[in-house]
């Protein structure tokens, strides 16, 4: 089963599978509306969009514009390296590639992802966990239909890291539904910043997902460092102890007599990061100029001298062909993006819920 | 030979005295405008106003330099003013200011302008929450601090928020064509602004002194604070302002200086 996956999707939306991603290349600013339902108003991120039924939703679903270079590819593609759709820049040069672990094809060394089938190179590599070493197949394997059914017990814990560091108790998630929240007691229970209903965890074939219950605070997904992620008008995200929020450029409607609204010069400002300090309110603002802004404790545009769980430089906020996103630059607490409805855990990726921060196992 | 001293009838060609309607040889008609004469001024060079209005920095098809001298009792100045035009600023509204006599006071008033009458202040001024002010090229506005929305709901989960600090107020730098750019929230009780090592700093803008102005609270009442800049500091004028000799304005982009003579 192949599916037309669009640039700006992570996951396939047939299986889930990771799709390459064009990080430091410009995507196409041809992309419109996302198939999958435009990005809601009030909170967005870039995170894996998990949707329900998208599949069978989507398989019907008038074609959107495609950009026709990048080489997105559904992962059931099977591993045929002769039809491979490179375009010449990215075609493997000679001997620097290295097999796909999971399809064999020839992947060129600075790629993160297998361009075939969309094997997650880097996970894999810097994976310091012998299970996961020895399982090479283990999460984008052979198509679900094929899997022997998994018994529905524990199919992945949430592993609390506690303020040091260190890693203190693990949440198991059964293969089904699993709510979480202040009211679901546990670990949770004494979490102030938890709803009482704050998030679902399920799996979508061999993928976890989390969906917002509509929490207060929401859930934050760690982003990898250097892949940008896309901010969208209201995305949300955290740097060490500030929640931030991207605003997309708005300006009023001139009068209809010609007269235009003085003010600052400005050459095209990309938007601009407000702290958030209440649910409606936010603080100190700081616009984001057309080369970008970096955000961190004592470098950048954006400093935050003092919150000590910000790194000296943190992220960056950038622009590519109309689009702006948000990259972390290697930190060391990581840049959090807050889940817009739902969103695919990938293997390992850090969960911040309420006070806590979980690392998904599974 | 000798010209003619009187209005020559047209009709018989008899001399008709100022003032006469009709010719006294043969009663022809005298037109209006002979029948009165009066001395227009030649220009405004023939008297010179009370007060006048000098362009230091003005748009491209202006120029600089320019004066406008104020001898009527009102003088409208925008985009489509007859009196005092600056047709290429679109910043101006169609009527944006008019410079009036009271008395013999010279008032600016604003005619409803969309972005106002900036006077330059004089060391000090009172500022309200509202107000706008530029220092540079930068304009900002003075807002008032928000309510705080980040108590916990009625189920008692606490809202994550960023760390906060008390604030008086806070200083919205406002960019061309009406977004809001920079907020920057007083720590204690003044936000400074300059080209560097303030609250808000600009680094590229020329015309930014290094410490050029700060908005602090003193007692119950915000004042804007000019630091000694070398192209000063303007406040936005509320309705209408007496103007005294020596007053820099801001119209949109063009920069006045007021010359009282009288």
């Amino acid at each position: 089963m192949q599916k037309d996956n669009q640039d700006h999707y992570k996951f396939c939306l047939g299986c889930g599978a990771e799709l390459p991603r064009h990080s430091s290349k410009p995507r196409s600013a041809s992309v419109a509306t996302p198939a999958g339902g435009a990005p809601s108003s009030g909170r967005t991120t870039n995170a894996p969009r998990a949707q329900a039924g998208r599949a069978e939703a989507l398989a019907s679903a008038p074609e959107l514009e495609v950009e026709e270079s990048a080489p997105v590819r559904s992962a059931r593609v099977e591993p045929v390296a002769a039809v491979d759709p490179l375009p010449p820049e990215l075609a493997p040069l000679h001997d620097d590639t290295a097999p796909c672990p999971h399809c064999g094809s020839r992947v060129p060394d600075n790629f993160r992802f297998c361009h075939v089938c969309g094997e997650d190179l880097h996970a894999r590599a810097s994976s310091d966990a012998p299970a996961r070493a020895d399982a090479p197949a283990e999460r984008v394997s052979a198509p679900a239909v094929a899997q022997a059914p998994q018994p529905a017990t524990v199919r992945a814990r949430l592993v609390l890291i506690e303020p040091d560091g260190s890693e203190g108790p693990a949440f198991r998630l059964s293969g089904g539904r699993t709510l979480i929240g202040r009211s679901t007691g546990g670990i949770f229970a004494n979490d102030a910043y938890l709803s009482p209903e704050h998030a679902e965890f399920r799996f979508e074939e061999d993928q976890l997902v989390v969906k917002d219950m509509e929490s207060l605070n929401g859930i934050y997904i760690r982003i990898e460092p250097e892949v940008p992620i896309e901010l969208f008008d209201g995305s949300i995200f955290r740097v060490g102890q500030e929640i931030l929020r991207f605003e997309a450029p708005f300006a009023p409607e001139p009068p209809a007599d010609g007269t235009q609204y003085m003010g600052s010069p400005h050459r095209g400002y990309l938007g601009r990061i407000s702290l958030v300090i209440g649910r409606e309110t936010t603080g100190n603002s700081h616009p984001i100029p057309p080369q970008g802004i970096h955000l961190g404790r004592e470098r950048g545009d954006v400093v935050f001298p003092e919150d000590g769980y910000v790194s000296g430089l943190h992220c960056r906020i950038n622009s590519e062909v109309g689009h702006v996103f948000l990259t972390d630059v290697g930190s060391s607490n990581g840049t959090f993006v807050r889940v817009s409805s739902e969103s695919y855990v990938p293997q390992g990726t850090f969960v911040l819920m309420g006070q806590q921060l979980f690392r998904a196992e599974y | 030979m000798e010209q003619a001293r009187n209005y020559v009838c047209t009709e018989c060609a008899s001399a008709v005295p100022s003032g006469h309607k009709f010719c006294g040889a043969c009663g022809a008609g005298v037109p209006a405008d002979a029948q009165t004469l009066k001395t227009l001024f030649f220009g405004a060079l023939q008297m010179p106003g009370k007060a006048r209005l000098i362009v230091i920095r003005g748009d491209e098809a202006m120029g600089e330099g320019l004066s406008y001298l104020l001898q009527a009792t009102e003088h409208i100045a925008g985009r489509e003013a007859d009196q005092i035009p600056f047709p290429s600023d679109t910043w101006l509204s169609p009527a944006h200011a008019n410079f009036l006599y009271r008395g013999e006071k010279l008032v600016v008033r604003d005619q409803g302008s969309l972005n106002g009458v900036y006077i330059r202040i004089r060391g000090t001024a009172p500022v309200q929450i509202g107000d706008h002010f530029m220092c540079g090229q930068q304009l900002f506005r003075v807002d008032a601090t928000p309510k705080d929305t980040s108590g916990p709901e009625a189920d008692q989960t606490h809202f994550y928020s960023s760390p906060r600090r008390p604030s008086a107020f806070r200083i919205t730098q406002v960019l061309e064509g009406g977004m809001d750019g920079i907020v920057c929230c007083a720590r204690e009780q003044s936000v400074e602004i300059g080209r560097e090592d303030c609250d808000i700093n600009f680094p590229d803008d020329v015309h930014m002194s290094p410490r050029h102005a700060r908005v602090e609270m003193s007692g119950e009442t915000l004042e804007l604070v000019d630091e000694m800049s070398q192209n000063g500091t303007y406040v936005r004028i509320r309705g209408e302002r007496e103007l005294s000799h020596g007053d820099y304005l801001f119209l949109g982009r063009n920069l006045l200086r007021v010359e009282v003579t009288a």
